[in-house]
C-alpha cells in the first residue's frame, strides 16, 4: 500500500503472536457486572485464586520446557473481573518475575502481562501502582462496546443499570498510559442495530482499534444475518467516504476473510493456551472451566501439583480443521476466517468431545464476507487499486 | 458395516481385551436375562452377524447354551471352562501360570494372553510355553494405562526375545501367529478393532454398547436397548479418517482401542501415549523379525515390506504438520 492511501483497517497482531505461551489466571470468578451476552454463566464468590496456588502453577510452568518450550509468555490474568484481585495479581507477577530470574529462565527476558477488565477500577490506586510498576510489560484491555445504548444493553450491574458513564470516565486515562488499545467488542442478537454506531462511537473517545465478534454462543434469530450484513455495508460506506481506514481499525474488515480454506489448521488455539483456576487445576482454556459452560462438565488436562496429563493434551494438539468439520465447511467457498470456539463446540455437541464443529454461525460468517468483499471492493475502486489479493493462510484466530 | 456381535453372558464373563470384568459372582443374577440373550440372537440372525458369546467360569443353564447354538458363533472361555468348551478360544490370564499345569493339554487352539504390566518381565517366558501347543496368541496387555518408560524399555527386550523362539519354530509346517509380532507382516492397511463400526456388544444388562469395556467402564454411556437402528452419537469418530494420529499412521496391527483412547484422552479418536508407543515398539520387532525371516529365505519374500521409520509416536508427526486438506479427502 502505498503512503498516500495507507489502508489501516486490519487490526495489528498482538505481541509474539505465535511464538508466545499465553496462560491465562483466572484469579477470581466473581465480577461488579453481570453481562447479558457473557459466557460465564456461573459467576461466584468463592472461586478466588489464593497466592500458593498461583506459585504452584507458576513453579510448574517454569520446570516443564519439555512440555511448555514457547520462548516467551503472555500471562493473562481474567476473571470475573481481575482488578478486584490485583493485591493479588501483583504478588504473582513479583513472584513470576523473580523465579524466572532465578532459575535463568528465558522467559525473564520475554513477558507480558495482559488483561481484559471492565475498566470500573481503572484509576484506583492499586491498580495505578500495579500499571506504574510494569508499565514496560503490560497490555490492558478495557471493554467499551460501544454507544451508551449499546453498552448498557448487555454490559449491566446486578440490578440491571448499565455501566458506559463509569467506564467510559476512565477511558481518556487509559489511553493515556496506553495509546496503541484496543478494545473488543461482543455482538449478540439485540446488538446487531447498534454495531455501525458503535464502531464510529468507539474510534471517537479515541480508540483506534477495534476488535469485534459476534459471540459463539446459537443466540441467533431468523433475519439477524441480514440486520448484521446491512450494518457493516453502512459501516463500510462511513468508513470509505470519511476516508477512517486511513487512521482506524476494525476487525470486521479483513483481506484474509472469504477464501476457501487453504490449510488444515484449527481456528482456536486452546490447548495450547492454558487457564489456571483457584484449585490450581489447568484448562486448554478459560472456557473450558465449569462456570463457562452450561452443558458439560469442566475438562480438566491436570493441576499443578501433579502436573499436566499429557494424553489429554494430545487431543487438542492435534486437532485440525477437517477432523471436526462437516463436509460443507471443508469446501465451503467463502471459509477463510470463519471462527469457531473449541469451548463452545465443547458445550453443545451431541457428544463430550472437541471434534463436533458447531455451525450455526454460518449465516452470520457469510453475511460478514458480503460485506467484506464489498468494503474491499468498493474502497478498491475508490483508490483505483485491487486490494483483494489472495491469503496464503488462515492461522488461528481471536476469541 | 457390521460384522458380528459381542454377547457378554455374565457380569462375570472373561473379559478378552484391556478392560477388567467383575471377578467371578455367585449364582445367576448376573447372567443376561433370557429374553435379552434371545434378543441378541434373534439381532444377529437378523443381520447376518456371527456372534462371540463371552463366557463366565461357571456353568450356564440349558436353556443358555440351546440359544447360543442357533446362531453361528464363537466361545470365548477362561481357562477355568476349557474343559467344557475344547473348541473355544481360550483366555489366559498371566496370574494363570502358576497354577496352569494343564497347558500340556492345549492342542493347536486360539489362546489370547492377557498379561499384567507386573508380569511383564514373564513374556517371553510364557509365550514360550504358549506357542508350541498354539495355533495363534493373541496377546493383550492390560494396566496400558500404566505404562512409563521402563515397561516400553522391557517390552522391547521381551519381544525380541520372543521374536527369537517364534523364528526357531518357524521352519515348521504351521508356525504359530503372534499377533503383535505376525499381524503387521502380513497387513497393508489398518486392521484395527472396529468396535461401533464392524462390531456391537451385548451386555448383561440386555443393552447395546460399543464394546464391553464400555459396559464395565463407563456404563452409563449405553447405545440403549437392542434395536435395528443403533444411534451412536458423532459415530465418524469412530472412522479412521476422522482420528488425526492414526490415519497417517501405519502400525496397522494396532488395536486402536476407542475405550482407552475414551478413557485416557477424553476423544474416541485421539490415541494415548502409551497405545501408540507400544504400538510402534511391536511395529519395530515385527520389522527385524521381518528382516530374519528374509534372511533366512523360505516363504518369507511374500512378507509386506515395513520401512524403518524415526518416531516412536505418530503423535509428532501430526504436531509437526498436519494433514492437507487434499490428503484427508483422498481417504
Amino acid at each position: 500500500m502505498s503512503k498516500n492511501n495507507p489502508v489501516k483497517i486490519e487490526p495489528n497482531r498482538s505481541w509474539e503472536e505465535n511464538r508466545s505461551k499465553n496462560v491465562t489466571f483466572v484469579v477470581t470468578e466473581d465480577c461488579q457486572l453481570r453481562c447479558r451476552y457473557c459466557y460465564m454463566v456461573g459467576k461466584n464468590k468463592a472461586g478466588r485464586l489464593k497466592l500458593d496456588i498461583a506459585e504452584k502453577a507458576i513453579d510448574y510452568l517454569l520446570g516443564q520446557r519439555e512440555l511448555v518450550p514457547e520462548s516467551s509468555v503472555v500471562w493473562d490474568f481474567i476473571g470475573g473481573e481481575p482488578f478486584l484481585e490485583i493485591d493479588l495479581i501483583d504478588r504473582i507477577c513479583d513472584y513470576f518475575k523473580i523465579r524466572a530470574y532465578e532459575l535463568s529462565h528465558p522467559w525473564f527476558d520475554s513477558y507480558r502481562f495482559s488483561f481484559s477488565t471492565n475498566g470500573l477500577l481503572y484509576n484506583d490506586d492499586r491498580v495505578q501502582k500495579f500499571i506504574a510498576k510494569n508499565a514496560s510489560h503490560l497490555s490492558i484491555q478495557i471493554t467499551v462496546d460501544g454507544t451508551r445504548a449499546k453498552h448498557n444493553l448487555q454490559r449491566v450491574y446486578p440490578n440491571g443499570q448499565g455501566s458506559y458513564d463509569d467506564v467510559v470516565r476512565n477511558i481518556p486515562r487509559w489511553l493515556e498510559q496506553f495509546p496503541k488499545s484496543s478494545t473488543k467488542v461482543t455482538i449478540s442478537s439485540d446488538d446487531i442495530p447498534h454495531i455501525k454506531e458503535s464502531v464510529l462511537h468507539l474510534w471517537g473517545l479515541g480508540i483506534k482499534e477495534v476488535n469485534i465478534n459476534v459471540v459463539f454462543e446459537d443466540v441467533w434469530k431468523p433475519g439477524d444475518d441480514e440486520r448484521f450484513e446491512d450494518q457493516l455495508v453502512s459501516l463500510a460506506d462511513e468508513i470509505i467516504a470519511k476516508k477512517l481506514y486511513e487512521t482506524y481499525s476494525c476487525s470486521f474488515f479483513s483481506k484474509m476473510l472469504g477464501y476457501p480454506y487453504r490449510d488444515n489448521n484449527n481456528w482456536c488455539g486452546a490447548g495450547k493456551m492454558l487457564a489456571v483456576d483457584h484449585l490450581g487445576n489447568f484448562y486448554p482454556c478459560v472456557r473450558f472451566l465449569g462456570f463457562s459452560l452450561q452443558n458439560r462438565a469442566a475438562l480438566v488436562l491436570g493441576n499443578c501439583f501433579d502436573g499436566i496429563d499429557r494424553n489429554r493434551l494430545r487431543s487438542f494438539l492435534t486437532l485440525d480443521m477437517v477432523s471436526q468439520s462437516p463436509a460443507e465447511c471443508i469446501d465451503c467457498d467463502v471459509a477463510m476466517g470463519c471462527a469457531w470456539c473449541q469451548g463452545a463446540n465443547y458445550d453443545c455437541a451431541d457428544t463430550a468431545t472437541i471434534f463436533q464443529r458447531a455451525t450455526y454461525l454460518c449465516k452470520m460468517h457469510k453475511a460478514r464476507v458480503r460485506a467484506n468483499n464489498y468494503f474491499w471492493n468498493k474502497l478498491g475502486r475508490r483508490l483505483g487499486k485491487d486490494l483483494r489479493a489472495e491469503s496464503s493462510g488462515d492461522g488461528p484466530g481471536s476469541c | 458395516m457390521l460384522k458380528y456381535l459381542l454377547v457378554v453372558l455374565s457380569e462375570s464373563s472373561t473379559s478378552f481385551c484391556h478392560y477388567e470384568s467383575k471377578p467371578g459372582k455367585g449364582p445367576a443374577k448376573d447372567l443376561i436375562p433370557l429374553k435379552s440373550l434371545e434378543n441378541a440372537v434373534i439381532f444377529a440372525l437378523k443381520n447376518n452377524l456371527k456372534v462371540n458369546f463371552l463366557y463366565p467360569a461357571r456353568k450356564l443353564g440349558q436353556a443358555y447354551e440351546d440359544l447360543i447354538e442357533g446362531v453361528d458363533h464363537v466361545k470365548i472361555v477362561p481357562f477355568a471352562a476349557r474343559a467344557r468348551y475344547p473348541e473355544a478360544i481360550l483366555v489366559i490370564e498371566s496370574s494363570d501360570f502358576p497354577v496352569a499345569v494343564e497347558l500340556r493339554t492345549l492342542r493347536g487352539g486360539n489362546i489370547i494372553l492377557r498379561l499384567r504390566r507386573t508380569d511383564l518381565p514373564k513374556l517371553s517366558a510364557c509365550l514360550g510355553r504358549l506357542l508350541p501347543r498354539a495355533k495363534r496368541v493373541n496377546l493383550v496387555l492390560t494396566d496400558v494405562e500404566k505404562y512409563g518408560p521402563g515397561e516400553f524399555t522391557e517390552y522391547r527386550r521381551q519381544l525380541e526375545k520372543v521374536s527369537t523362539r517364534l523364528q526357531a519354530m518357524s521352519a515348521g509346517k504351521e508356525p504359530p501367529e503372534l499377533n503383535v509380532l505376525t499381524d503387521r507382516l502380513v497387513l497393508g492397511k489398518m486392521n484395527n478393532c472396529d468396535a461401533g463400526l464392524s462390531h456391537l456388544t451385548v451386555a448383561p444388562n440386555g443393552r447395546f454398547y460399543l464394546c464391553p469395556a464400555f459396559f464395565y467402564g463407563s456404563p452409563d454411556e449405553t447405545l440403549g436397548e437392542i434395536r435395528n437402528d443403533v444411534p451412536i452419537g458423532n459415530r465418524q469418530l469412530l472412522e479412521l479418517k476422522y482420528a488425526p494420529i492414526c490415519r497417517i499412521c501405519d502400525a496397522y496391527h494396532c488395536r486402536r482401542c476407542v475405550f482407552l483412547n475414551r478413557t485416557l484422552t477424553l476423544e474416541l479418536n485421539t490415541p494415548s501415549y502409551q497405545q501408540c508407543q507400544l504400538s510402534h515398539i511391536e511395529r519395530e520387532a515385527s520389522r527385524l523379525y521381518s528382516q530374519k525371516l528374509k534372511a533366512a529365505g523360505g516363504s518369507a519374500a511374500a512378507l509386506v515390506d515395513i520401512p524403518e521409520i524415526a518416531y516412536d509416536d505418530p503423535f509428532d508427526v501430526v504436531v509437526a504438520n498436519k494433514q492437507s486438506i487434499a490428503e484427508f479427502k483422498k481417504l
